[in-house]
């Protein structure tokens, strides 16, 4: 075996903090290959994009340190350079693509001009040969009309072009590795589904190496040849991608390839991290029970009842515009939508950003006035009341947010919080009273009631989210909207919170709107699903059925885009 | 237990902070200053002749006396008195405007935002000096046309500030949730956005509070501002012709008192932006 | 991008009027009647009657607010009380040495303070960013007076280095009388300045594309002289801009310590001598002036800033 382009030795990386100093990388060894992908795949915190920034020399000193390890490439210690040296590797030798297309490109420069700058640091070439280097690079990733579009600015281009220029600029000097650090995650679907063939092709066209950063083991099973997972600052297993998805030996790795729902059947609750292995990481035995695949269409008790009906809703924002900023026009954001949902069911809205979806589930709570259209619930229209009527609906319409992190005030306990509908609604005999109905539904959400008093930042990410939950519940509602409501969770603690949600469900009766743009997840917790694109639900129909036998283009377009999961070597066979 | 609140958190930093805390202490100990020498206690006897006039520093005077042979140092601590009281009295002028207008603004959005931003720019366009020195000239010279004059230029960068702040927050999923249980608009602006964005406030006082004593002292040496009574101003204008005569100790008593707690007000003002704006955490 | 200028444009008439208003309301209604002033005790009440009339102070209200419009327009401020010299004349005489003190140093500090800040934003968190920090916050709490007098005393009186007052016309004539203001000019510009430019500047290197920059294998001083300055331009263009109406009265103190006879003489000379007609002009043209430079800002927002355009 020839030795690697690029071998990571025993490397640690400590960050000062004002507590003290904190392991971000734990001791970590892995080779890259020539012309190989690895992929690391680990959730949030867990040292992966600390590593591609320690391998690219990009750790913000004097905050973090490296007290060990080595980086090899091509022979040589990245670790002993020194800043000119480590400028010479950046952008020619190493490259990198960030997360956030939307913030990584300059505001005031044109995209061209971005990407001929980093062929001139390396090249010495003429600012028109660079241009045009620029314009092919560009038209290489597959912008459109590129000598055009090199005289764009970034804030002209959407977020799948401004990665597409990224990757244009990761690119131009024909890079020995490729760091992708969560290139899609940013994306919609079917935009990611674009950018991971645009990488996989010039991986192959420039004999690349890559090293793919991403917490979406599905993306990671249709790009990497090896795979690395890392968990809580170390790696818990490394070895080629189809050996981490068929025989997964660390607990941790089987818990994060099952915790992801599948498009097909699921267990009735979905198996977590924890169903794997302990707190101490200790590894578990899976009772069998769980893994017993279920059949919401038969299983699920069934109702007549209609809660909700909504009838050809349209509801509009105005564009600005003319001279004086007067309206002009309107923009549809829900444009003529009707749909019945029964009591007790879950109805799933799947649709790509800027669908209508979000406006739709607000639209249908009052949180957003409807231009027309009515919604009818429990057999009253309620598009127009108002006032004191509205209030009460509050009672019985709730929504839990997407972003766990602004939906709860800062300023507030978590029992203030919880206590405040209860306030404005006057449910219960004074304080004492509603503080037990807060304590008795914070310890349904799974949370510890001692911690009742804290604020909300001492909470993490999953945690939040069930406070947002049982906030949502406080005034025992019959319908909640759930707008994306897992989508800013790391997917162990996703499969939680839908588990939460499900028995929530059926504990409360509860008939639930489900807004996601993750099919799969929406596959798992609907019994209908609609698809939304343009403001229109364009199919509609049981969850199975939409995953089976999808009507309408867009919906298979959809499904397509979804990462499978398959490791490479079986992609590559289907083709 | 409301040990962890955020303003614990951030009062905790601050006083970890060793140059926040010693401006801390600066601006508690001339605000003690202040009272004792506006209720009598201290300084009260400043008019009074009490040695010859224009002696240097020495144990029984520590500025020294000035021409009239008055005691400087009870003219300093009176003029505390007057820079803390203008400093006040601007913020109570400055703060209830600049907060309600300001968060009208950024919440209703529309007309009302319109009107507010309108008000505030033509405030704005009128420079700084030019609208103090009209005012103060128009409503005649003392101390009361300092404070209208200054609380008029300064709610203007409270109420932008702030109208932004809200604008921000009102998008934030926490304020529609709060619109989602039934809150109003009461509700929605005053117990939740408010709450969050009183660190503005606090910050843009104390930073107010050393502009509000820069402007009295320019003010009063223009003969603006305080008639009748010493203010650093007032000193530093009388020591700008006794310097030749080789009186420093009038300017210098006068300066220094003034350089220490703006120092501590700039310091302190930096200070709580560190500690109480997480957007600049980490930094 | 024209059609962006034009709103902004029409944008400016209300604040004019508003300003106008607030000048208006505080000159014409709070201020009272002046001729008790200008006449002097032993006024009669015909000779009051006769001023009124006079001073256009018998016009209907809306009339007299329309002057004050009107006055922003055609720079016609009526006559002094004081001098009785025509107010325009006034200014136009008083421009000349306020500018040849102000612009220059204005410009030099701008200069120099940007210079600063980029020393220290590259060496941010080092000793001589520290140094420079404490100093800025130092400087901007001693008293601007306290300043000028000191350097008054010390390098004109003292050391004899420059005139201690007066001013002559015509270069070179002028620089020893403008050298010293000119330089505490530039002294108390720094503290606030650097403070502000620094700030900026380091909101910009903390962005994401800075990052990318680096990745790109681009060194730091490119990055802080190309990326991160032509970021940071945007707000200091603001910030430059508006301090230019202040100009013409900035030097206000230094003018009245060293005797020049420029625009901040004049204003504090209708200061002692009540004379109302002198400050309006002022507080009307220095909002002329700030309502005009923020359009300019407008419009050099439009080449800073690629976004704007859209807008």
């Amino acid at each position: 075996m020839t030795s690697p382009l690029l071998s990571v030795r025993n490397l640690v990386v400590d960050f000062q903090t004002g507590e003290g100093v904190t392991r971000a990388v734990n001791n970590i060894s892995f080779d890259i290959p020539a012309g190989k992908t690895i992929g690391i795949v680990g959730e949030s915190g867990s040292g992966k994009s600390v590593t591609s920034l320690a391998i690219m020399g990009l750790l913000q000193k004097p905050a973090a340190t490296i007290p060990q390890g080595e980086i090899i490439f091509n022979g040589q210690n990245l670790l002993e350079y020194n800043d000119a040296q480590m400028r010479q590797i950046r952008g020619d030798k190493i490259s990198m693509i960030f997360q956030e297309p939307m913030t990584s490109l300059n505001p005031v420069f044109k995209v061209g001009d971005q990407i001929a700058e980093t062929i001139r640091i390396h090249r010495k070439i003429s600012a028109k040969e660079a241009w045009d280097r620029a314009v092919d690079l560009m038209n290489q990733v597959g912008i459109p009309n590129p000598s055009a579009s090199a005289h764009k600015y970034p804030h002209e281009m959407s977020g799948g072009q401004k990665q597409r220029v990224m990757i244009a600029m990761a690119i131009a000097c024909e890079p020995k590795l490729l760091i992708a650090d969560e290139p899609t995650t940013a994306l919609d679907v079917t935009i990611q589904k674009q950018v991971l063939d645009l990488l996989f092709s010039l991986q192959q066209k420039y004999h690349m190496s890559m090293l793919f950063i991403t917490h979406d083991l599905g993306v990671i099973g249709d790009i990497a040849d090896d795979v690395v997972v890392m968990y809580r600052s170390n790696v818990v297993e490394k070895n080629n991608a189809k050996e981490i998805f068929y025989t997964a030996k660390h607990p941790y790795t089987k818990g994060l390839l099952a915790c992801r729902p599948k498009l097909g059947a699921n267990p009735r609750r979905l198996l977590t991290v924890s169903d794997f292995m302990d707190e101490a990481g200790v590894e578990k035995h899976v009772s069998p029970e769980r893994v017993v695949v279920f059949d919401k269409e038969t299983e699920r008790e069934k109702s007549s009842d209609i809660l909700l009906e909504v009838k050809n809703l349209v509801t509009q924002f105005p564009i600005k515009g003319g001279f004086f900023g007067r309206t002009v026009d309107h923009f549809k954001a829900v444009n003529d939508v009707s749909f019945k949902l029964k009591k007790g069911q879950t109805l799933g809205l799947v649709g790509e950003s800027g669908c209508g979806k979000t406006t739709l589930g607000r639209s249908i709570l009052r949180l957003v006035e409807p231009a027309s259209g009515s919604i009818i619930y429990d057999g009253k229209d309620i598009t127009n009341v108002y006032a004191e009527e509205l209030r009460l609906l509050r009672r019985k319409m709730q929504i839990i947010f997407q972003d766990p992190y602004s939906s709860l005030n800062p300023r507030m306990t978590i029992s203030e919080i919880l206590t405040e509908p209860l306030n404005i609604h006057n449910v219960g005999n004074g304080r004492k009273e509603r503080l037990d109905m807060a304590k008795e539904l914070f310890e349904k959400v799974g949370l510890n009631v001692a911690q009742l008093n804290r604020y909300p930042h001492e909470f993490s990410g999953g945690q939040r989210q069930r406070i947002c939950i049982a906030r949502a519940l406080m005034l025992r509602p019959e319908f909640v909207v759930c707008d994306e409501s897992v989508s800013a969770l790391d997917v162990s603690v996703q499969a939680q919170v839908l588990n939460l949600l499900l028995d929530l469900q059926q504990e409360f009766h509860l008939t639930y709107v489900f807004i996601s743009h993750d099919l799969s997840v929406v596959n798992f917790i609907a019994d209908e699903v609609g698809v939304m694109n343009a403001g229109k639900i364009i199919e509609m129909d049981k969850a199975s059925n939409i995953y089976k036998n999808p009507k309408e283009e867009y919906t298979r377009a959809l499904l397509s885009a979804i990462p499978k999961g398959l490791v490479k070597s079986d992609l590559s066979a289907l083709v | 237990m409301k040990e962890n609140s955020l303003w614990k958190d951030a009062f905790k930093r601050l006083i970890q902070d060793k140059m926040a805390l010693a401006s801390l202490v600066v601006v508690v100990i001339y605000s003690l200053i202040a009272v004792l020498a506006a209720t009598g206690l201290i300084a009260s006897d400043w008019a009074k002749e009490v040695g010859a006039s224009n002696l240097p520093p020495s144990a029984e005077h520590w500025f020294g006396t000035d021409i009239f042979g008055r005691d400087v140092l009870a003219k300093v601590l009176h003029g505390t008195q007057i820079a803390m009281s203008v400093g006040l009295f601007t913020s109570l002028i400055a703060i209830p405007i600049g907060v309600i207008l300001g968060a009208l603004a950024g919440y209703f959005g529309g007309w009302v935002d319109d009107f507010i931003t309108w008000l505030y720019t033509t405030f704005s366009s009128i420079p700084n000096i030019m609208l103090l020195i009209s005012i103060t000239m128009i409503l005649g010279k003392g101390l009361f046309a300092v404070y209208i004059a200054l609380g008029a230029t300064s709610w203007v960068t409270l109420c932008r500030l702030i109208r932004g702040e809200v604008m921000k927050h009102k998008e934030r999923e926490y304020v529609q949730a709060a619109g989602a249980i039934g809150g109003g608009h009461f509700r929605k602006l005053f117990l939740h956005i408010l709450p969050n964005v009183t660190h503005i406030v606090i910050i843009n006082t104390s930073l107010q509070f050393q502009f509000a004593i820069k402007s009295e002292v320019i003010l009063s040496y223009l003969g603006l501002g305080v008639q009748g009574e010493p203010s650093w101003g007032t000193m530093i204008d009388d020591a700008k012709l006794e310097l030749a005569r080789g009186v420093w100790w009038q300017l210098v008593g006068a300066t220094a008192a003034m350089f220490l707690v703006v120092l501590a007000f700039n310091l302190l003002g930096d200070a709580l932006r560190d500690s109480l704006d997480p957007k600049l955490k980490g930094k | 991008m024209i059609k962006y200028i034009v709103r902004r444009l029409l944008y400016l008439i209300p604040v004019l009027l508003g300003v106008s208003f607030i000048i208006f309301v505080l000159f014409n209604l709070v201020s009272g009647d002046p001729t008790a002033v200008l006449l002097g005790k032993n006024a009669t009440a015909r000779q009051m009657a006769e001023l009124r009339e006079q001073l256009g102070l018998n016009k209907p209200l809306l009339d007299q607010y329309f002057d004050v419009v009107k006055s922003a327009f055609t720079f016609d401020f009526g006559r002094s009380w004081a001098t009785k010299q025509e107010i325009s004349q006034m200014i136009i005489q008083g421009a000349y040495p306020s500018l040849t003190l102000t612009v220059p140093a204005f410009v030099f500090a701008t200069i120099l303070s940007l210079i600063i800040s980029l020393v220290v934003a590259f060496y941010r968190g080092k000793g001589i960013d520290l140094f420079v920090r404490f100093m800025c916050i130092a400087g901007v709490s001693v008293s601007a007076l306290a300043y000028i007098l000191f350097f008054q005393y010390f390098f004109a009186y003292q050391l004899g280095w420059f005139e201690i007052s007066g001013f002559e016309y015509g270069f070179p004539d002028f620089v020893p009388f403008i050298a010293l203001p000119a330089i505490i000019f530039v002294l108390l510009s720094l503290g606030p300045d650097v403070r502000f430019f620094r700030t900026v500047i380091l909101d910009e290197i903390y962005q994401d594309y800075v990052r990318t920059a680096r990745a790109k294998g681009l060194s730091e001083v490119v990055i802080l002289l190309k990326h991160v300055l032509r970021n940071a331009l945007i707000p200091i263009i603001t910030y430059v801009v508006i301090q230019i109406p202040t100009l013409i009265l900035g030097a206000l103190l230094l003018e009245n310590f060293f005797s020049i006879p420029g625009l901040g003489g004049i204003t504090l000379n209708a200061l002692n001598s009540s004379d109302f007609p002198v400050i309006k002009a002022m507080a009307i043209l220095s909002s002329v002036l700030y309502i005009i430079l923020s359009l300019v800002t407008d419009v050099l927002y439009t080449f800073a800033d690629p976004r704007v355009k859209l807008k």
